[in-house]
């Protein structure tokens, strides 16, 4: 009995002393083992007295069980201790930069430019393309603008030859695309244009998105009514708009449309000439004389044009004062969008 | 337009403030793009548009400022008492189909002398130099009335008489800013009996010009065609305040007034005796008239406007009008040829109604389905693909210099020696377009070296023309790209030669797009490294070239650095963006486990991994399903002139699970194969 007892002693001051789980391990073999101090304890109670032997069977089994249970929490205990010292020994310097991988960026232009082209094809409006070396016939003739007609002066051409201009505007898709379809037509048409012009507020190349809306009853207030739309999109729902008499040859009635100034909020600074408004873009009602170049029936249908500069739009809308930065290309310009 | 306020209120008594005067013509589309002061008097700028030449005159701004206020117009009486008989002048019209009327005053027994102050004065805040009390008259009623006259010296004219025809072959003439020019031969010309004295419309001969010694005058007021007068302005590269005014059109009738008033001016201010009217109008005016239905501006306008409105608003801006009914005839004045149609009718109507009262509507459009642009969304996919791989977009001019292709050494008879040339380039670096992308993006690279960028990534989506003898060039879109790298010390490291972070940013671009059977080959591109560069197929198409800026180009471009390591990529993006797949068919994911084995084999270093990979795929066996290599090493234990190549190799079967035993044995035969194609050996 004494040396049941004993083992059970020998057994808790061995087990404090084991540090790891392979010194455990030992402890286990040691005393649970086949021929471990408890298994052959267990093996001599046969000899014991009878009387003795169901007292000293419970000592013998009672021990047992307290090692394997003491085994087990130490075990989890040792575990534990050395699942901290692994993530220990492997802290790392969390304030160290992470592998950057940097995305590219888009163009600012082409950023605004998918801005307007979402907002136009979400009130379903289709998109269309022309080229950007166009025929004088498209870029002028057919948009009401004959030879020797003054307001081919609005617009500073790039001349191929006689005939063949960098197109000045994005209108020519108007008529190619007038000459293919019948309408009803709701179609926007980005791309690039051409000026001969260059200083700070005039490159000479920039981006332009045309539209137009041909159909049975289209009134120049479907024209408003679309653009407002688009502006409260673009800018905010209380940006102020303001339309305005113009003069273009292939629209009229023709429209400025105009902006409360986006840097003072309207009350009048450098930027807007100190008159609160910026304009934006140019529309109108279809001259009824493209109609006829183009063989639509002008009692029939009527429609609107609108045509909008897009560096102007993304000048406003990221406060840039100089459209010469889109094409200069410096990185750090271009990082910012 | 310049319009002095001051001068405005003599024909119309409006008390508003010139601030609220310049907004109200704004919004009636005579935009005052800015007010100036000057002295006690604010000058209102006004961008007149082309269709508007009546407002090119103080009386006709004045008119309009008295249709927006409801003012009554005050013109200036022009009648002249007590005339002298006809002159014996005369004048002839040998071109009446660009002149359709040309009337004159001989005045005689002018003094030429400074103009009084109030005449200056006006003309100066018009931005026009005064010069003698003749010249300064006819200018201020230029400005006053929008009709251009012209005053020759009598005394200088050869014959008495004033002849109107063109120019003809080889004329010549000094005009009075003191340059000889020749003539266009459809120029229109006026002339005496011997010589042309000015050029119609545009600017007056010298040797007729009034000076100090004139006594008398012939005062001139005419209308040419406009088209006539635009011709010969533009070709001599010549404008006045004449060609301007009439080259946009000016009135017919009017011209008589212009002439009275500033003959009466003349009188008044030199003490000259007037002769009575010389007036040649052989092709009279017509007036026009215009049917329009009420209906029609209402539904053009999207408004509700009654046939009271709308005739009162014709009425106010002078333009006579008659209801008929359900239609109205419109009768435009002289000085309104713009309106010829209900569409002009409408414009005015809007415009006076003010486009701020025009209702605001959603287009009643039923639901359709618009056609969504393909070409757009992969587009946008593509720039998103470079995007993620580290490219950031760059936007350069369709131009490029004459020197461009030198500078990337491409031969004479290549394509891109196609250019098409601008007539009339803003600088001689910016006359041809661009038939490649890779000169604008070398330029980008430097911009942004010079300023101490170290790295640098940059994709552009352009479109390229290319001359092929017809009237518009071949207009091609292109997806370029640039790539430099300087070894900078790096926290984590980033080893890969630049020429495969390319590589790598298309075969994730291809992956993206779902383009398959690329490959790459050796290219000849002129100005790309011969070892570091490749042609791109797809499906037997050629799409473009990748490649490394060949050393002597790379040393050309001056850029302060040893051996930069620069990386080019120039793509047809109308191909690549043809060969996307239209729509997606799913494959069911495999069922069986895969096998995974390597073969890693020492091969001379001619043999290129793809060949090797090549010969793998192309193995007769279908349970390779994948193969990739993972290692490739010179050096070291590896004989020179060898490398060492690794591939990952794995199989599986679609109908069931590999056996260990099985695979081992069919990776056996792969092995050896490989090794009798090859040549080469197992690495050790």
């Amino acid at each position: 009995m004494e040396e049941i007892l004993s083992l059970k002693k020998s057994f808790l001051k061995e087990s404090k002393s084991a540090r790891s789980l392979a010194e455990l391990q030992q402890l286990r073999v040691k005393y649970l083992g086949k021929k471990g101090l408890v298994t052959s304890k267990l093996k001599t109670l046969s000899t014991i007295s009878p009387e003795l032997r169901p007292a000293c069977g419970r000592a013998v089994n009672e021990v047992k069980r307290y090692i394997t249970e003491e085994l087990r929490k130490r075990e989890t205990l040792l575990k534990e201790e050395e699942h901290k010292r692994l993530v220990l020994s492997e802290a790392i310097d969390i304030t160290l930069p992470g592998k950057f991988t940097p995305f590219g960026r888009e163009h600012p232009v082409n950023k605004v430019l998918s801005e307007i082209i979402g907002i136009f094809v979400s009130m379903g409006f289709e998109v269309e393309e022309g080229p950007e070396v166009e025929l004088d016939y498209y870029n002028f003739e057919a948009l009401n603008m004959p030879k020797d007609h003054p307001a081919r002066d609005m617009q500073d051409t790039f001349y191929i030859s006689e005939d063949v201009v960098l197109r000045t505007h994005t209108s020519p898709v108007q008529i190619r695309v007038m000459e293919r379809r019948r309408p009803p037509l709701k179609i926007i048409a980005p791309g690039k244009v051409y000026r001969c012009d260059a200083d700070i507020s005039h490159t000479p190349m920039f981006h332009q998105v045309e539209g137009f809306m041909v159909d049975t009853d289209v009134a120049f207030s479907d024209l408003k009514g679309v653009l407002e739309s688009f502006i409260h999109s673009f800018f905010n729902v209380e940006t102020p708009v303001r339309f305005r008499p113009s003069f273009f040859p292939f629209t009229e009635p023709s429209a400025e449309v105009d902006i409360g100034c986006t840097f003072c909020s309207g009350k009048g600074c450098r930027v807007c000439k100190n008159t609160g408004w910026l304009e934006i873009l140019g529309a109108g009602m279809i001259n009824p004389r493209v109609f006829e170049m183009v063989g639509y029936d002008v009692d029939l249908y009527t429609g609107f044009a609108f045509g909008m500069g897009v560096e102007r739009l993304a000048m406003l809308k990221y406060s840039i004062d100089d459209i010469r930065l889109f094409f200069e290309n410096d990185m750090r310009f271009l990082r910012q969008f | 337009m310049r319009v002095p306020f001051e001068w405005l209120k003599e024909f119309v008594d409006v008390t508003a403030t010139a601030k609220d005067v310049a907004d109200r013509l704004t919004m009636v589309g005579l935009e005052v793009e800015a007010t100036e002061t000057m002295e006690d008097d604010t000058v209102l700028e006004i961008n007149v548009t082309p269709n508007r030449p009546d407002c090119l005159s103080i009386i006709g701004i004045a008119r309009e400022v008295s249709a927006i206020f409801r003012l009554p117009l005050k013109i200036p009486s022009e009648e002249i008492k007590g005339v002298l008989p006809l002159s014996d002048f005369s004048v002839e019209i040998l071109n009446p189909e660009l002149c359709n009327r040309y009337a004159g005053r001989v005045i005689i027994g002018v003094t030429i002398a400074d103009s009084p102050e109030w005449i200056k004065k006006r003309l100066v805040k018009c931005g026009i130099r005064a010069i003698n009390n003749i010249v300064d008259i006819t200018n201020y009623v230029l400005l006053e009335y929008g009709h251009p006259l012209h005053a020759f010296d009598a005394g200088t004219l050869k014959g008495k008489k004033i002849r109107v025809a063109v120019a003809g072959p080889q004329n010549r003439i000094v005009t009075l800013d003191g340059v000889e020019r020749d003539l266009p031969e459809d120029a229109l010309l006026i002339w005496d009996i011997e010589r042309p004295i000015a050029i119609a419309g545009v600017m007056g001969g010298l040797e007729t010009e009034v000076s100090h010694k004139t006594k008398n005058i012939f005062l001139e007021s005419a209308y040419f065609e406009p088209f006539s007068i635009r011709r010969t302005s533009k070709s001599l590269n010549l404008s006045s305040e004449s060609s301007y005014r009439f080259e946009r059109g000016t009135d017919i009738e009017f011209l008589e007034n212009a002439l009275n008033r500033a003959a009466l001016m003349i009188k008044e201010i030199t003490g000259g005796t007037i002769h009575e009217i010389i007036d040649a109008y052989p092709v009279k005016y017509v007036p026009d008239h215009v049917k329009v239905r009420y209906e029609r501006l209402n539904t053009l306008l999207g408004t509700d406007l009654s046939r009271e409105e709308i005739l009162k608003i014709l009425g106010r801006l002078e333009i006579p009008a008659e209801d008929n009914g359900e239609v109205f005839v419109v009768y435009p004045p002289a000085f309104r040829r713009d309106i010829k149609r209900d569409y002009d009718i409408a414009e005015e109507i809007a415009r006076s109604y003010g486009y701020e009262r025009i209702p605001v509507r959603i287009p009643r459009s039923p639901l359709s389905t618009s056609r969504p642009n393909k070409k757009i969304g992969n587009m946008l996919r593509v720039r998103e693909g470079m995007k993620k791989a580290g490219f950031t977009e760059v936007i350069n001019y369709s131009f490029m210099s004459p020197l461009s292709l030198d500078m990337i050494a491409i031969p004479e008879e290549d394509r891109r020696r196609n250019t098409i040339a601008l007539r009339n380039p803003l600088r001689q670096e910016e006359s041809l377009l661009r038939t490649t992308l890779i000169p604008s993006l070398i330029e980008n690279l430097k911009y942004n070296l010079d300023r101490g960028i170290k790295d640098i990534k940059f994709f552009e989506i352009a479109t390229v023309f290319q001359d092929i003898g017809k009237p518009l060039p071949l207009e091609e879109l292109r997806l370029g790209g640039i790539l430099y790298r300087e070894k900078v010390p790096s926290l984590w490291g980033e080893d890969a030669q630049g020429f495969y972070i390319a590589k790598g940013a298309l075969e994730s671009l291809f992956e993206e797009l779902k383009i398959k059977g690329y490959s790459f080959i050796t290219s000849l591109e002129p100005f790309l490294h011969k070892g570091q560069s490749s042609y791109i197929y797809v499906s037997g198409s050629y799409l473009g070239y990748l490649g490394v800026l060949a050393p002597d180009i790379v040393e050309r471009l001056d850029l302060k650095k040893k051996r930069p390591e620069i990386v080019l990529i120039e793509l047809n993006l109308d191909l690549l963006l043809m060969l996307i797949p239209e729509s997606i068919t799913y494959t069911p994911i495999p069922i069986y486990p895969y096998v995974e084995r390597d073969i890693a084999i020492v091969v001379n270093e001619d043999i290129t991994a793809s060949e090797i990979k090549e010969m793998i795929r192309a193995f007769p066996l279908e349970l390779i399903e994948e193969v990739s290599i993972f290692d490739c090493y010179k050096g070291g234990n590896i004989p020179e002139g060898n490398k060492s190549l690794a591939f990952r190799i794995i199989y599986r079967s679609k109908e069931r699970t590999l056996k260990d035993e099985e695979v081992e044995e069919l990776h056996a035969s792969l092995v050896k194969h490989i090794l009798k194609k090859t040549g080469g050996e197992l690495r050790k």
